[in-house]
């Protein structure tokens, strides 16, 4: 007798632990648990927040991982994805979004029922009905999805490509992907020679577009649907084709694959070359005139217009879109003197000035400044100080004898193809290289005694601090150019004084520190220190050690 | 007056008077913005290595003992220290989330514009200076380390290991050396190679801080720190990282301590002042209840025994007039029954 309530209370233990496993398997993660901030194909899935509160947590989605799985049993995109037009529709067994009910109907039977399907034939799968936790994990996160440029490059490989070949039976493959929406067709055609960047149309989300009365999908939408379903029929043909899967484009590995086989493609053809966009090789920037008022006679007053270097430029950017952010058209079309509505008002001195967008001239060149090659002197600069005269002229050409005068008036409504003549013969004037004065006239070695009472006098390697610097600009245009005047390298450190070949000496303006007249102004001990310290670091040249004064540029004063 | 409701009537008159609105501070009337020809030193962390030249000097300018391990030793650094009584400052190093590399504080004095150790000590042992430092007299203190308390910056430290005449030691701005004339800086600014460190007017120097937040506004966090902090210090610092990530203590507002506390500290000279007042009033008061009282007590007294007296009165007399109506009656008896004798005795001597 005594034995029996023993037994029946072993029973409940039994069953209790039994149940907690199953309770505890149910409620665990199943699908992500590798690394899964690191995974570019792991997505959230939060579909349902736009009814309302959600009951319960969204779902991380590994989708490479579907892939791979349906691709071994056999099935391809359409196990997941309806079909319109031809076209993969993005969303999840659906053309279009119903209500609540039936949103959670469509995920919950599809996923559910195919992994049910799938358990059924023995096979290995995903949660089933009643793990609810396993899909719906509070602790889940979308992966890192890396953006997916497409370079000049690899725009240069789909052009090329021959396996792209142009719906209309043209030499050139642009109408492969550019296109625009013809009303009257309703379907998207491609016009010739309008080419833009997708982005310009594809914006960050849907748009209804009341002229053309469709909706233009969002970027997202536009670049899957037409990247992912080209690299697939592709794929499926057992052509050479393009990644298909999340971590191809937008993962740290893909985008490695991409770049190296962009190096090999560069390297066949030696230098890229350039988009057939009728695009100009020089074109000149200069302040829209009302031509009214410069036929009447009245002075013109503008700043002097800018030959500017087109195709230089195309070669050194990544994309068109590093300028041209909006559309293909010049910049003055929308950056007037007193900005349009189109610029958002923003004025053309600022859209090719301005410090804070990376699309300006001086913002863009300021970006190349972060260079450790260029850092040296540039970060130490003072941004908020006006540009001296010299500067500006480096863009806004002085007249020059005998080559063509450009007036403001002239140039405003001009062909594009016309400015080519008059801005040419001022690029191929100027000087690309950096100068510098004769050798014999840059001290070798420079000696500083000002902490002669603690160390022995500290040398200066004078001479090759310069021919660092100007190893640094070589086969640099931009360097090169910015620094063609004799002098300028040198006002890297002998700063605000005139350029000269004998600049004053530090102490002539640095003497004493906290002088209540130069606030601003550093004592000369913390002068030299901050512009050797400061240029070293931001170089990151690691000797010496800036803490290891000893060891470093002051030897231990001898008793 | 029980006790208990007398402390209770204390404490709401206590409360009252610290909840209303107190326009004295604990220092004097008026709100005390600063001496305004203090001077001050600006902290820049973008601009210090982490040297310890400042340490050094600051050892030597104060004639402090030599440290176990020297100044040149970097590897001191790798572990976060604060002031001791034998360093008057110490540099820490941080390695901040997202900056390029570490990032380096000095620790020391903030010599706050009211400062929270002076109001704190009883025996006015600390002394804001119109230089803007915060000094200390041996001769007064009495070692009840409420200055070290109070500071919010942690920074007073005691001589522990000074058996007879210990005293709180901390940063003195150089006051003594600067007013001595051995010096015209603090010795840490002077040694600095990088001017991390800048004294001067600290008007001056909050212009100088803001002109390089806006110089390099992406090189600052667009806050000095100190400018404001516990009623402002005059010590100020700029950096290129959150100053949390520099362990400095971003919740302390930026009312000073002495203002916090003077609502309720106001409250204490004005009990001592009123308790001789309002004891004597409760005194008053309850002696005079007593006295009330007992007068009450004893015309009730009285009147009881009044009436007590009337009514004894009326039943004496009419005792009296019953015994004295018994005594006629019985006389009349004792007669009438003389009487009768008399009357039958005459009759028995007629019949005899």
């Amino acid at each position: 007798m005594k034995a029996r309530p023993l037994l029946r209370w072993a029973g409940i233990l039994c069953v209790f632990a039994a149940v907690s496993v199953y309770c505890i398997e149910a409620r665990g993660s199943g699908e992500p648990k590798a690394p899964a901030a690191e995974q570019a194909d792991i997505i959230l899935i939060d579909d349902m927040s736009a009814y309302g509160k959600l009951e319960l947590p969204p779902v991380a989605f590994a989708h490479d991982k579907h892939t791979d799985a349906l691709k071994k049993a056999g099935k391809d995109c359409t196990a997941c994805h309806k079909q319109e037009n031809g076209k993969l529709v993005l969303k999840f067994m659906r053309v279009a979004d119903g209500d609540a009910q039936a949103m959670k109907t469509v995920y919950h039977d599809n996923c559910i029922g195919c992994h049910a399907q799938t358990a059924a034939k023995g096979q290995k799968t995903g949660p089933q009905d009643g793990q609810c936790r396993s899909c719906h994990n509070p602790k889940a996160a979308a992966g890192k999805q890396l953006d997916m440029g497409f370079t000049n490059v690899l725009h240069f490989r789909h052009a090329e490509s021959k396996d792209i070949a142009s719906p209309t039976g043209d030499k050139d493959n642009c109408g492969r992907c550019h296109h625009e929406y013809d009303k009257a067709a309703k379907k998207t055609v491609w016009a010739k020679g309008k080419e833009g960047t997708c982005r310009y149309c594809h914006l960050d989300k849907p748009v209804k577009d009341a002229a053309l009365g469709v909706e233009v999908k969002s970027f997202r939408q536009a670049a899957h649907n037409d990247c992912v379903t080209c690299h697939q029929t592709m794929e499926q043909k057992k052509q050479a084709s393009g990644p298909v899967l999340c971590k191809g484009c937008h993962g740290a590995e893909g985008q490695k694959a991409i770049r190296a086989n962009d190096k090999k493609a560069l390297e066949k053809v030696g230098e890229l070359p350039r988009m057939k966009r009728g695009q100009p090789d020089a074109a000149v920037i200069a302040v829209n005139v009302d031509k009214a008022q410069a036929a009447s006679g009245a002075k013109v007053y503008a700043m002097r217009p800018v030959p500017f270097d087109h195709k230089a430029h195309e070669q050194a950017n990544d994309t068109c879109r590093s300028c041209h952010h909006k559309s293909l058209d010049s910049c003055t079309k929308c950056h007037t003197v007193q900005g349009t509505k189109e610029s958002d008002f923003v004025t053309l001195e600022t859209a090719m000035h301005g410090m804070a967008s990376s699309r300006s001239c001086l913002g863009c060149h300021q970006t190349k400044q972060a260079d450790p090659k260029c850092a040296g002197c540039h970060t130490s600069a003072d941004k908020t100080r006006k540009a001296s005269t010299e500067s500006c002229r480096k863009c806004h050409a002085e007249p020059v004898q005998g080559l063509p005068a450009l007036d403001p008036a002239a140039l405003s409504g001009m062909k594009i193809a016309d400015e080519k003549p008059l801005a040419e013969p001022y690029l191929t004037g100027r000087k690309m290289e950096a100068q510098i004065y004769a050798l014999d006239d840059i001290p070798d070695k420079v000696t500083i005694k000002v902490l002669a009472d603690e160390y022995e006098p500290s040398e200066l390697p004078h001479r090759k601090i310069v021919m660092t610097l100007l190893k640094n600009m070589k086969d640099d245009k931009l360097a090169g150019y910015f620094h063609s005047d004799m002098g300028a390298v040198c006002q890297g450190c002998h700063h605000n004084s005139p350029a000269s070949k004998t600049p004053p000496s530090c102490a002539s303006c640095h003497a004493k520190p906290f002088s209540p007249n130069e606030p601003g102004r550093p004592g000369l001990k913390a002068a030299y220190h901050d512009q050797c310290m400061g240029c070293h670091k931001a170089m990151k040249l690691e000797k010496p050690v800036a803490t290891d004064c000893t060891n470093g540029c002051h030897k231990p004063r001898k008793k | 007056m029980r006790r208990r409701k007398f402390l209770a009537l204390m404490g709401a008159a206590g409360v009252g008077l610290a909840l209303g609105k107190t326009p004295a501070h604990a220092a004097s009337n008026a709100h005390f913005e600063g001496y305004p020809d203090a001077k001050a030193v600006l902290f820049d962390a973008t601009r210090c290595i982490g040297c310890r030249k400042c340490e050094e000097a600051c050892n030597k300018v104060n004639k402090l003992p030599a440290p176990a391990k020297p100044f040149t030793d970097l590897t001191v650094l790798d572990t976060e220290r604060r002031t001791s009584a034998k360093a008057h400052t110490v540099v820490n190093k941080y390695m901040p989330a997202g900056a390029k590399g570490p990032v380096f504080r000095k620790i020391q004095c903030n010599h706050c514009q009211e400062p929270a150790c002076a109001s704190a000590c009883f025996v006015r042992a600390f002394k804001k200076n119109p230089d803007g430092s915060v000094t200390y007299d041996a001769s007064v203190c009495v070692g009840c380390r409420y200055c070290i308390m109070a500071c919010p910056f942690n920074v007073p430290t005691y001589e522990y290991d000074e058996p007879l005449t210990p005293r709180v030691m901390k940063c003195t701005m150089c006051h003594p050396q600067i007013t001595a004339g051995e010096l015209n800086m603090p010795g840490c600014v002077g040694a600095c190679p990088k001017e991390a460190l800048a004294y001067g007017k600290r008007s001056d120097l909050l212009k100088i801080a803001h002109a390089r937040i806006a110089t390099f506004p992406d090189r600052y966090v667009d806050h000095v720190y100190g400018e404001r902090e516990m009623g402002g210090t005059n010590w100020l610092y700029l950096s290129g990282v959150p100053f949390k990530e520099l362990g400095m203590r971003e919740d302390l507002g930026v009312t000073s301590a002495p203002e916090m506390t003077s609502g309720a500290l106001t409250v204490v000279p004005m009990v001592a002042a009123l308790w001789p007042a309002l004891l004597g009033g409760i005194w008053a008061i309850s002696k005079s209840n007593e006295k009330t009282a007992d007068k009450e007590r004893m015309e009730a007294v009285k009147a009881a025994i009044d009436s007590n007296q009337a009514a004894n009165d009326a039943k004496l007399a009419k005792f009296k007039e019953q015994a004295e109506k018994d005594k006629a009656d019985s006389i009349e008896r004792e007669v009438k029954k003389a009487l009768e004798e008399a009357a039958a005795a005459a009759k028995e001597e007629e019949g005899a």
